[in-house]
């Protein structure tokens, strides 16, 4: 093989690679990584929001157990939990989203 | 619409649209290329192509337009392609032409002789090569995607090529 018949081989365009399977993972793998910081923050807000709601029905405890709410003692902490379970499945469904 | 026009839209607004687009236009030469350099290992070869188009998307904004957007996307390759070469373990093989090349696929034999040859390049000069003849970039622009100086881009290309004609049967 002389000079030019490399040269012209090697000139030759690469073959043409078909774009559709790759551009829609590429467009996968972008969307995750734009979904990236949100779904980050979600996980903290529901970890901050879970903190402040345990807190909240620890301080709500005590107070209540000072006083004598009769039939009622055990229905307001069992409402805030169920609250609270509620918030944070929702939190989390928007998450998974 | 041009590449300058698409990079503009991509970076101003976030245009996923307007990157998938660019991607569509260059995906073909950037897998080409790193298929090449994979010795033609098309899993790893678009595996790294991903990787390439994902770190484009997150640092087009530094894209400042003083190569063309190809030359920028060839050395976001490039330097993916040295990154994953260097956590390769010395006993692990790359791709071989003769095992991962689709037996359907039309290339004529030259084509394919050449693909094997160049499996036998390092991949500096493979990748000089590529780009100066297949790619059609300049000797400063193969350089500046390389990250490389011109001199020894010149003396990647020039030794590319001797042992190609050496591979493929040099009469002369």
């Amino acid at each position: 093989m002389n000079d030019a018949d490399l040269d012209q081989l090697l000139s030759e365009p690469l073959p043409e690679r078909d774009a559709a399977d790759f551009s829609v993972a590429l467009m996968e793998s972008i969307t995750q990584h734009e979904a990236r910081p949100a779904r980050i923050l979600s996980w903290i807000s529901a970890g901050v929001m879970l903190v402040v709601i345990v807190a909240a029905c620890l301080f709500g405890a005590s107070s209540f157990g000072q006083g004598d709410l009769g039939a009622h003692s055990l229905a307001i902490p069992a409402m805030l939990t169920f609250l609270a379970c509620l918030l944070s499945y929702v939190v989390l469904q928007s998450v998974r989203e | 619409m041009d590449d300058s026009a698409l990079v503009e839209r991509a970076v101003g607004t976030r245009d996923v649209a307007a990157f998938s687009q660019l991607a569509r236009l260059h995906q073909s030469r950037v897998r080409g290329l790193l298929l090449r350099l994979t010795r033609g290992n098309h899993a790893a070869a678009d595996d790294l192509a991903q990787e390439t188009f994902l770190e484009a998307w997150r640092g087009i904004a530094n894209f400042r337009g003083e190569s063309s957007f190809s030359t920028w996307l060839y050395r976001i390759a490039y330097s993916r392609f040295l990154m994953q070469a260097r956590k390769r373990k010395p006993d692990e093989q790359l791709g071989d032409w003769q095992e991962t090349t689709p037996s359907g696929e039309s290339a004529t034999q030259a084509r394919i002789d050449l693909e094997r040859a160049f499996a036998k390049l390092s991949p500096p000069e493979s990748a000089a090569l590529t780009m100066c003849f297949a790619l059609g970039l300049s000797n400063t622009e193969a350089a500046a995607a390389m990250d490389i100086p011109l001199g020894t881009l010149k003396s990647h290309v020039l030794r590319g090529r001797e042992k190609l004609k050496a591979i493929l049967g040099d009469p002369g």
